[in-house]
């Protein structure tokens, strides 16, 4: 990886333009002088503190709360927080069995860590004080903890009156998967998991709401990823008309996809902010986060790959349990985790004959929601390590399997049997790519030379393909509630020149103030110091979405692309009659419009726009602003790609895994900022590594969660991390602005395949056979050992 | 009870609860917000500060404990010619996205250059065990980190030679001489 050429945002414009060069990132100085403004560092005064009182039982009946004497004041039930609609969440699907999450427990507990009550008062430690001796009347019922066994005729129940236990049971068909069965000379059927995380975004959620009397307006502070849409359901489940309700996302410390559900909590403070006059603050803690945050993944997998003698594939069937937990968070609940899982999972493989059954399951767990990458670490892992299964059965080369399937650059664009379009690239030029990324050649010799330390040595890899910028013909197919079909921008110059983009997303870490004032000074010839990027805040930005999905760089950039043009034009329309010339005679460059030789400043077209109106053409009005929403004219999505590759050490005895190397060829089209694109890709990586070895939260049978604290549940840090190589190919996309594509998820899908396809190939001869994630020492030595007694029975039987 | 801090260099008298923990004294009592919470059980990293010119995290000592004692934060270091280095090799290093852990990074890094005269990834990275980034990879941080060493070496070096042209080298040649410089 070169050294990257950086320019500061006031830096002359490069030769080619903004767009495709690494500037730093205009929101770094606050945070290193320590004052980002997260949402618990917003001082609003008489603010007053909430703890919640939460169930620790998995499945219960609440009979009743008991107030403590003297408190009562302090304390709120579901009954004592006025008119609540409970929103319908899931997707606009007959089949999908609806539920009602109600902020406050009604009648009925469903996970432990559910909020019962909240407690208030002039500080977090006395509002936990007060929890404490809040009384909670459960009485135990039957728990559901495990997806499959849920399923099972006579299993327990999270809803009484359900036929059996899930949300929904689907399935992604298409061509004749008995047909391919038939013709197989290899059928490889193998189970996997990948288990149950959160997020953990550095900040937890929280919210602060108060009544601002001047406005009449309820101003709600949240960390969230997208004020908007949260708005618009906060109005309606709280009957506030939506332009007396403003949502503003401050500095929001990390959201993976967490942040973009609305969560009990928040409904519940920002309910009391309607009923008491003074402001009311929860701030998250790491327990809660854990405990009762947006859960992400769990999947269980039965899959089976057929293939010719030739190792072409033939077809894929088999089933994916998604334990989505007991409710369904708005706006869509769990529900595209199983679907996206089937139909991602024959990966970039020609597999058109396929049946894959799904099924999201209810359990007494918190509820799931979106994780980066959502649903395609589940379904990457799987493809990926069952044609290193069929490879090893074969005895052939992974890699050379992969070459043999994989879609190469002619078929494109190909429709997959999901009915995704893959667009542009070359996948197999990807394959290649990390191979001489990572010296394979090298990394074989080393594991046939053996370690000093008796430590194995293994290398894997894993391609995936990322569905991102994707609208309303995608989001319409999956029946999704709220269609995020466009981002919108405002461009605004100031009578002075300098320019204000007001954005529909939120950034959180992305680098959007950056990335969006290079387009705008890209379109608009002006540096990136000179526009300034508003987000997050509903009371100054038009309606949008929020940043999820991988979409922001493609909708959001489109956007701002788009109104810039707009007010380019009036510029140049305004600069014309200024300069005496035609508008086509002008171009935009260095804060003017220029024609010939001569040229005439934003500042003083700024001003004849704002205060001097004479010196405007006829028919050009007054003010510089200029609206646009923008959506790719392909609304399905453009594929970003990769193959990731790992080598690592294991310890053969103790199952200690180190990783030794990580290697990623990507490509994401056409990088408006490079540094940033590096940036999201490792960050995505470790995520992903963090899910292939370290994370996890079990549950024992009683339905308690046993990881609740960091001690237990294990993320990466930078000494279990190797430093990771990017390599960029580019094909840039052929629909949509500059032809970018996504790269927010990408990183964090491939990790658990190429790592946990290491370590099976450092084990390769022993047939030991590792099918779960996080691959910890304790499973590690447990497929070993299991390989090794079915060896000796085998010789013993033998 | 009142008790009184040396923050920042000021002597500053605030109300405390003996159960008060030092993160949340600085956070709501003095207004330093760079102070972040992560976890509040000494996982994280994110509260770090340095309390008589040693790191510590802040969610794990309480407040009456450091009565008396200097306790400084990432705000009180703004003339700091190792932060002012650290910060500019964060900017350039993309070591920091969402820049909710980078006043604890940024502290835990100033400890880490000041007590190794050699630094090497390695040696970063396992000074950097403890501390959670979920944006980054990492790679920005430990690059800056290394960044800023080499160009704090650099500038040492410069003033080593002007007022003595003592020997470079020998000053700097040992493998793993720590030295520690409390307060």
């Amino acid at each position: 990886m070169a050294e990257q050429h950086t320019l500061e945002p006031d830096d002359h414009a490069p030769t080619t333009g903004w767009v495709g060069a690494s500037v730093l990132r205009k929101e770094d100085a606050r945070h290193l002088d320590g004052k980002g403004m997260f949402v618990a560092d917003v001082i609003i005064p008489r603010t007053r503190e909430i703890a919640f009182v939460r169930s620790n039982m998995a499945h219960a009946t609440l009979i009743g709360v008991t107030k403590p004497e003297g408190h009562a004041h302090q304390v709120f039930t579901a009954a004592d927080l006025g008119e609540i609609d409970h929103l319908t969440a899931g997707p606009e699907i007959a089949a999908f069995r609806n539920t009602v999450y109600p902020p406050l427990a009604e009648g009925r507990v469903r996970f432990a860590g559910q909020t019962v009550a909240m407690c208030v008062a002039g500080s977090r430690a006395e509002a936990e004080d007060l929890a404490d001796q809040v009384g909670v009347d459960l009485d135990p019922l039957a728990v559901v903890i495990d997806a499959v066994d849920a399923m099972k005729p006579g299993a327990a129940k999270v809803y009484d009156s359900w036929q059996d236990g899930a949300f929904m049971t689907s399935a992604v068909k298409g061509g004749d998967v008995k047909a391919a069965r038939g013709k197989a000379k290899f059928s490889v059927r193998r189970q996997f998991k990948m288990a149950r995380q959160t997020c953990n975004s550095l900040e937890g959620r929280g919210v602060l709401a108060y009544y601002d009397r001047r406005l009449d307006e309820l101003v709600v502070y949240m960390s969230t990823q997208g004020p908007h849409v949260m708005r618009m359901a906060l109005a309606q489940c709280l009957k506030i008309p939506e332009h007396k309700l403003r949502v503003i996302a401050p500095d929001v410390g990390g959201g993976f996809g967490g942040k973009n559900r609305l969560t009990p909590e928040e409904i519940a403070v920002v309910a009391l902010a309607r009923q008491v006059d003074y402001p009311v603050r929860w701030i998250e803690d790491r327990r809660e986060h854990i405990l009762a945050s947006a859960h992400a993944r769990e999947h269980w997998y039965d899959i089976t790959l057929h293939a010719d003698a030739e190792g072409t594939f033939l077809g894929l069937e088999g089933e994916v349990y998604v334990d989505a937990g007991a409710y369904s968070l708005w706006p869509v609940g769990a529900f595209a985790e199983a679907s996206m899982a089937a139909r991602n999972l024959p990966g970039p493989y020609r597999i058109q004959d396929l049946e894959i059954r799904n099924f999201t399951v209810a359990t007494n767990k918190a509820p799931l929601g979106p994780y980066r990458g959502v649903a395609r670490p589940g379904a990457c892992f799987v493809i990926e390590r069952m044609v290193d299964e069929l490879a090893h059965e074969m005895g052939i080369d992974p890699m050379d399997l992969r070459q043999r399937n994989i879609v190469t650059a002619a078929e494109l664009p190909y429709t997959t049997v999901g009915e995704m379009v893959l667009d542009t690239g070359d996948y197999p030029a990807s394959l290649r790519g990390a191979i001489e990324l990572i010296n394979s050649d090298a990394v074989r010799a080393r594991q046939k030379q053996g370690e000093p330390d008796g430590r194995r040595i293994g290398l894997g890899f894993a391609f995936y393909t990322e569905q991102s910028g994707h609208g309303t013909a995608e989001w319409t197919r999956r029946k999704s509630r709220v269609v995020p079909g466009y981002e919108s921008c405002v461009t605004r110059m100031m009578p002075d020149g300098t320019v204000l983009l007001l954005v529909g997303i939120q950034s959180h870490g992305q680098g959007m103030e950056t990335t969006l004032a290079q387009i705008a000074a890209h379109e608009l010839g002006l540096k990136p110091a000179q526009v300034q990027v508003r987000h997050g805040d509903t009371g100054i930005s038009p309606f949008g979405f929020g940043t999820f999905a991988s979409r922001s760089i493609v909708m959001a950039g489109g956007a701002v692309a788009k109104s810039s043009r707009q007010l380019a034009d009036k510029l140049r329309a305004i600069g014309a009659k200024l300069l005496q010339c035609a508008p086509e005679d002008t171009t935009l460059a260095d804060g003017q419009v220029m024609s010939g030789s001569g040229g005439v400043s934003f500042a003083e077209i700024g001003r004849a726009a704002h205060v001097r109106s004479e010196l405007l053409p006829e028919d050009v009005d007054p003010v510089l602003e200029e609206f646009a929403t923008y959506e790719p004219s392909v609304s399905g999505g453009a594929f970003s790609y990769a193959t990731h590759a790992a080598v690592v050490a294991v310890d053969p005895d103790t199952g200690s895994v180190e990783l030794l190397d990580y290697a990623v060829c990507e490509d994401c089209g056409t990088m408006i900022n490079p540094l940033i694109v590096d940036g999201q890709v490792m960050g995505g990586v470790t995520q992903g590594i963090g899910t292939a070895l370290f994370e996890e939260i079990p549950y024992d049978e009683q339905g308690q969660p046993l990881a609740t604290t960091l001690a237990e549940y294990l993320l990466p840090c930078a000494s279990e991390l190797p430093r990771i190589r990017v390599k960029h190919l580019v094909t840039p996309s052929t629909f949509t602005e500059y032809g970018v594509k996504g790269v927010g998820e990408g990183g964090a899908i491939a990790p658990p395949g190429a790592i946990v396809n290491a370590i099976s190939d450092a084990f390769k001869e022993t047939g030991a056979f590792f099918n779960t994630t996080p691959c910890t020492p304790r499973r590690i030595v447990a497929a070993l050992d299991a390989a090794r007694d079915a060896h000796s029975s085998h010789e013993v039987g033998a | 009870m009142r008790i009184q801090l040396e923050l920042n260099g000021d002597r500053t008298r605030v109300d405390v609860e003996p159960r008060d923990i030092l993160a949340d004294t600085l956070r709501e009592a003095c207004g330093l917000t760079s102070v972040h919470l992560g976890c509040e059980h000494g996982s994280c990293g994110a509260c770090t500060i340095e309390i008589d010119g040693q790191v510590a995290r802040s969610c794990l000592i309480l407040s009456i404990a450091a009565e008396g004692r200097p306790v400084r934060t990432l705000d009180g270091l703004a003339e700091d010619p190792v932060m002012q280095a650290l910060k500019q090799s964060f900017h350039r290093k993309h070591a920091l996205q969402c820049g909710f852990c980078t006043p604890g990074m940024l502290m835990i890094a100033r400890d880490m250059i000041r007590r190794h005269d050699r630094l090497d990834e390695a040696t970063v990275r396992e000074g950097l065990a403890g501390h959670i980034c979920r944006c980054t990879g990492y790679v920005g941080i430990v690059d800056a980190i290394l960044d800023a060493h080499a160009s704090l070496s650099d500038r040492h070096a410069d003033s080593q030679a002007d007022n003595q042209a003592g020997d470079r080298a020998g000053d700097r040649a040992d493998h793993h001489h720590e030295t520690r410089r409390a307060g």
